[in-house]
């Protein structure tokens, strides 16, 4: 036992409530959407389990290159879907959730990511490591969420407008609410741990608190897409279409400031 | 002024502001900045001479992007004190002179009617709405009771706590821009090195690299002493994310590298046909080493720490010490009898060009230098601005979004014996909790006798 095979567990296990929800989708039976929840749980507790593994092995935070940042982004993700879960009873955003995750996780073990634990470089070792890396994610793991329901929301908006929406569908309204709730769960924490420990952490490493690099300035254009969504929403009263655009807007910034930036432009953070 | 106010306080120059900003920050990071001239003009040809004129490639401190955070500011201002005032009134004397007919547009609604009278209704009311932990406020009008029940009412000044925060911020960062001050010193071992515009002085006592198992580097540390009027003030040992302050300056361990304008070198020279006869001796670059037994001298004239054959003359590739090299010449008596380039790592390959065959052998063995650490100082008095800054902005955002405001409000109106109640909830932020309280409530009233 180790931490690739706890790794491959996780994935099978998250392999297993994706076929659940897929079931569920076509045969809208609950038991079925009961049961990916139940085996999404468990995926995640065997998940939790690798990174406590790896960070007992690698003696430091799971997190610090693209392998282990996309193994732990998968496990928020997972974590938000089960919270937002049990709280709202969501069950038809699972599958799409699922695909997801199961693609940040096939990401993380394709063999371009390298994946033996190497030792910390000088500016890593920190504390804020966990502080800033954990609770950003986290809070972009309710932006994922936000953004499949927004997406959600477009495909049932359209159906009922044409009529066609099916009996028991979940209502596009629901949708738009649940997108916004986790935008607003979201947010605090992306800017707590995207913006201010990074800029405290940065301040500690490198002496300045901000120096414009590419990562930094994405997280700022993600920051202030979410705060554009937020005003819109709650100051002028944009709903549905309008907001679900500029929520997957915001999320697909996210994405860029995670994947893009350490791939398209250079900088100073490019660990991960 | 009026007109400006009017201008400031709309919310869509706020939205145009921020639109405008993101689109400018995204531009930022697809050109690159601060390059030179040149490469600009290799990059982007003929646009290169616009890009630079309109201080595109130096965006972020461009005057236009400047002007544009200021009138974000000057918005930001305006919108939240234009908007504080109905909000201290809401909080402190809330209206509780609404109609029947709003309550029932609103979107959580109920009416019933009970056989109770009014003070048996409110009674039973208050009961009901314990659970939540609401305040009540009440009012009597034409025979009317209206109550407004609310909780977590600070919730609605998270906003305005979140946009003081974010100039606080935007001001730090105007003072970071004019007055922070940051340089890189490369200091040696036992070096006192006095700081620019201060009366007090540095002095490295140690330096040492740490290394994984693997033989990267794990960590560096320098142990400084702060020297004031001639006296030993603080010493600390500063290592990557843990800097020293004093009076404000802070001392970030940032690089390290060798000395090499004065290594010590150990070289050792062998008679090939006779290994018995040999000479060990140290010396520094240009320092003659005499070898008496075979009437020799040998002079080391020039140091490369990463030897690489750059076009055809040797240079350095790196200043890491990865492939040191000297150059030595070698006399007897006046005339040189070889010379040529011998390398710390590949002792048999050695250039020496010799006037006559050569019985000699010539090693560099070791070389020994002090590293140097390479320490930035930065004296930033924006810094604690946007300490200041980014708590409030926390706060804030934490009171907005996580202590959202919520109220219910009621009217009991007595008609023959009856008591009719309305009542409406509202909550911009968190409406599906609500909903659900709003029920709980409901239904408990509905079902007490």
């Amino acid at each position: 036992m180790n931490e690739s095979t706890l790794f491959l567990i996780t994935f099978i296990f998250y392999f297993i409530a994706a076929f659940f929800y897929l079931a569920f989708m076509f045969s809208k039976k609950e038991g079925s959407a009961k049961a990916g929840l139940s085996v999404v749980t468990i995926g995640f507790f065997v998940h939790t389990m690798a990174l406590i593994w790896r960070t007992i092995e690698s003696g430091h935070a799971p997190f610090t290159n693209m392998y282990e940042s996309l193994s732990f982004l998968a496990w928020s993700g997972a974590l938000a879907y089960i919270v937002t879960e049990y709280k709202y009873k969501i069950r038809k955003v699972g599958p799409y959730l699922m695909l997801i995750i199961i693609g940040i996780m096939a990401l993380a073990s394709s063999p371009l990511m390298p994946k033996e634990a190497t030792p910390l470089m000088p500016a890593l070792q920190s504390y804020w490591l966990w502080l800033h890396v954990s609770v950003t994610l986290l809070g972009e793991a309710f932006f994922a969420i936000a953004f499949v329901t927004s997406i959600m929301y477009m495909a049932a908006d359209s159906r009922e407008k044409k009529g066609i929406a099916k009996e028991g569908a979940i209502s596009s309204e629901k949708l738009d609410s649940i997108s916004y709730r986790c935008v607003a769960v979201g947010f605090p924490l992306f800017t707590l741990g995207g913006l201010v420990f990074g800029m405290v952490w940065a301040y500690k490493a490198w002496g300045t608190y901000w120096s414009w690099d590419p990562k930094e300035t994405w997280s700022l254009i993600t920051w202030f897409v979410f705060a554009l969504y937020l005003h819109t929403r709650i100051v002028m009263g944009w709903k549905g279409r309008r907001s679900a655009l500029i929520a997957i807007i915001g999320f697909l910034a996210a994405l860029f400031t995670y994947f893009g930036v350490n791939y398209l432009l250079a900088g100073l953070h490019s660990y991960a | 002024m009026k007109f400006i106010i009017d201008f400031f306080k709309s919310l869509k120059l706020a939205i145009f502001l921020i639109i405008i900003i993101t689109l400018a920050s995204v531009l930022g990071t697809l050109i690159p900045q601060m390059r030179s001239p040149q490469e600009y003009a290799a990059h982007y040809g003929q646009l290169s001479e616009l890009l630079i004129r309109l201080e595109v490639t130096d965006l972020y401190h461009s005057w236009w992007f400047m002007s544009l955070l200021i009138l974000f500011s000057l918005n930001i201002v305006i919108c939240t004190l234009t908007r504080l005032s109905p909000k201290l009134r809401r909080a402190l004397r809330p209206n509780l002179e609404f109609e029947t007919s709003t309550l029932m547009a609103a979107k959580i609604n109920e009416s019933f009617t009970k056989n109770w009278d009014l003070e048996k209704s409110q009674a039973e009311l208050k009961k009901a709405i314990r659970v939540g932990h609401y305040r009540i406020k009440k009012t009597r009008k034409d025979g009317e009771v209206h109550l407004l029940a609310r909780k977590k009412i600070l919730g609605i000044f998270g906003s305005d706590i979140v946009h003081l925060g974010l100039l606080v911020i935007l001001i730090g960062g105007i003072i970071s821009g004019f007055s922070s001050f940051r340089t890189t010193i490369n200091i040696s071992e036992g070096e006192i090195v006095p700081i620019i515009g201060t009366d007090f002085k540095v002095q490295l006592d140690k330096f040492e690299t740490e290394y994984h198992p693997n033989g990267s580097v794990k960590d560096w540390k320098s142990t400084l002493t702060v020297i004031e009027d001639d006296t030993p003030r603080l010493t600390r040992t500063i290592e990557v994310n843990y800097p020293l302050t004093y009076k404000g300056y802070v001392f970030y361990q940032s690089s390290y590298g060798w000395d090499w304008q004065n290594p010590t070198l150990e070289i050792w020279a062998t008679k090939a046909s006779d290994p018995s006869s040999q000479k060990k001796a140290f010396a520094k670059l240009g320092e003659k080493v005499i070898w008496e037994e075979e009437n020799l001298e040998f002079i080391a004239l020039q140091f490369l720490p990463d030897f690489v054959i750059d076009g055809n003359k040797p240079g350095t590739r790196s200043l890491d010490p990865n492939n040191p090299a000297i150059f030595i010449q070698v006399n007897r008596g006046e005339d040189s009898i070889s010379a040529g380039w011998i390398f710390a790592k590949f002792p048999d390959f050695s250039q020496m060009h010799s006037e006559e065959e050569s019985d000699y052998k010539f090693e560099l063995k070791d070389i020994q230098t002090s590293q140097y650490s390479g320490i930035q100082m930065a004296k930033d008095p924006g810094v604690n601005y946007i300490w200041l800054g980014c708590t409030f902005l926390m706060i804030g955002l934490f009171m907005a979004f996580y202590w959202p405001t919520r109220d219910i409000r009621f009217i009991l109106k007595y008609i023959d014996g009856k008591t009719e109640i309305f009542s409406a909830g509202r909550s911009a932020k968190s409406q599906l909790a609500l909903e659900e309280e709003y029920t709980k409530i409901m239904t408990s009233l509905r079902s007490s006798k």
